[in-house]
């Protein structure tokens, strides 16, 4: 049997820009663009829960 | 695509096209690996339910409209030296291959016009204070922020600075800027005080452990819930890194990443007689990982952090770091390149702040390169995750922006597969 562990959201296709460039995270030599959350997104759930 | 993977008696199925997650019985995992297993109707009907709601062999997007973009981050190398001499460094224990020399602010006030000027209708810019080592033009860096802040106000938008430094000239002074003005901080530290030592050498050649550590610990107490991250190297020195992670955390630090190192010093270079220890020790650290956070005792290690439920947009996911796009470097002269690793190379100057001018060839390059345009990335499982990896690294290893190294990739999978069961196992244990 299948238990889904993680359901995405539909990816959304067009970027606003407006998060981080990913070198500037941590690493600046083996980035991982999927270990990151959508920022703006991120934001928005802050000011929600707020 | 599926990825079917185990992580100890675990069995997952990992969906490329939707980005899904699942954990599966063995009998469900062989099926999909295409043994002879007889499936249920009940199990059949299932397989076609999570397909029918595009969860399970979703087809995957082939293709993505790459476009030059505006310039969002510059990375700025205000110190072509430092007080370092790492053995494994980069760039060239902090003088890139030329003179040692730090930035004038002038430079620095024309990147930061620069990047006003070419940051079209982006609101959020980046500015790294890069080195080399970043605090030996203290003075600089903080005129260079003060004078960002000022000039993108005028125009509606706002700077988020990062700086990099190994903490050698970390005092209160520095501390107190850096809490009021840098969204993250990079502290460079390699874990064990012998590992840190044998590679992260002063000028005199002695080990810079002591040196920096009450210095980084004390920041990092100042810094309150702001963003930082201690960061570390591997080698093959110490392919028992995850006892330096776990030694970090022990430090009191909650933030934590630990790369391997990109070299070609024989005795430091990771080579693929190496992978499969440092596979089995990302597997330790992710099980102490997940032990210590179930005695609530967990840290934030930067490579085991994967949003599966959002995460970033297709648009960031195909196109990756951005370098030598919407991301450039700047060196002490005010030439541009691509990113600070392909700094000082003459091969790949853009151009120079003074004169605003970017080489549309070089540019066009990077803009259009992009997951798709990486072969090797077609039949694998991490793409949308990694977006085809460090265009340095592929260029130093491969001698191709768009040919990604294999040992790289390799140790990149084996991280993403434990972050995953890191997010199964946390479900499971809310559950």
């Amino acid at each position: 049997m299948i238990k889904t562990i993680a359901k995405p959201a539909e990816r959304k296709t067009e970027g606003c820009g407006e998060c981080r460039s990913t070198c500037q995270s941590a690493c600046k030599t083996s980035c991982t663009v999927g270990n990151q959350s959508c920022e703006r997104v991120t934001r928005e759930q802050k000011i929600e829960k707020k | 695509m599926l990825h079917i993977f185990t992580y100890h008696d675990h069995f997952y199925l990992y969906d490329t096209g939707s980005g899904a997650l699942h954990e599966c019985d063995e009998k469900t995992a062989r099926h999909f690996k295409g043994e002879p297993v007889e499936m249920t109707d009940e199990e059949i009907a299932q397989i076609a339910q999570l397909e029918g709601e595009g969860l399970l062999n979703k087809e995957e997007v082939k293709a993505y409209p790459m476009k030059s973009r505006e310039i969002k981050a510059l990375c700025l190398h205000v110190s072509h030296d430092c007080n370092l001499r790492c053995r494994y460094c980069f760039a060239d224990e902090g003088a890139y291959h030329s003179a040692r020399e730090t930035m004038p602010f002038e430079t620095a006030k024309a990147a930061i016009d620069f990047l006003l000027q070419e940051s079209g209708n982006r609101r959020v810019l980046e500015v790294d204070f890069f080195g080399g080592e970043p605090l030996m033009n203290l003075g600089v860096v903080k005129q260079t922020v003060y004078y960002a802040k000022e000039e993108a106000a005028k125009l509606g938008k706002r700077f988020l600075f990062t700086t990099t430094t190994n903490g050698l000239l970390l005092d209160d002074d520095a501390i107190a800027f850096f809490d009021a003005e840098m969204e993250n901080v990079v502290l460079s530290l390699d874990g064990r005080p012998e590992v840190h030592d044998a590679v992260r050498k002063t000028v005199s050649g002695k080990g810079s452990y002591a040196a920096v550590i009450e210095k980084i610990k004390k920041f990092v107490r100042s810094r309150g819930d702001k963003h930082y991250y201690v960061r570390g190297t591997f080698t093959a020195k110490n392919l028992d890194f995850s006892k330096d992670v776990l030694f970090l955390a022990d430090q009191g630090f909650d933030s934590i990443s630990m790369e391997p190192v990109v070299t070609d010093i024989p005795d430091l270079q990771i080579r693929e007689e190496h992978l499969a220890t440092v596979e089995r020790e990302y597997e330790r650290l992710c099980d102490e990982y997940l032990a210590r956070e179930e005695k609530g005792e967990g840290f934030n290690f930067f490579h085991f952090n994967i949003d599966l439920e959002g995460g970033p947009c297709l648009s960031k996911r195909v196109s990756a770091c951005g370098a030598g796009n919407e991301y450039l470097s700047v060196v002490p002269n005010g030439d541009i390149y691509p990113c600070h690793q392909f700094a000082g190379d003459k091969k790949w100057l853009m151009g120079n702040v003074f004169e605003g001018k970017l080489n549309g060839e070089i540019r066009e390059l990077f803009a259009s390169s992009c997951l798709f345009t990486r072969k090797k990335c077609g039949d694998c499982f991490a793409k949308f995750i990694c977006s085809g990896g460090c265009n340095a690294n592929n260029y130093h290893y491969c001698g191709d922006i768009n040919t990604p190294y294999e040992m790289t990739c390799a140790m990149m999978k084996k991280r993403i597969e434990c972050a995953m069961h890191i997010v199964a196992a946390r479900k499971s244990r809310e559950n």
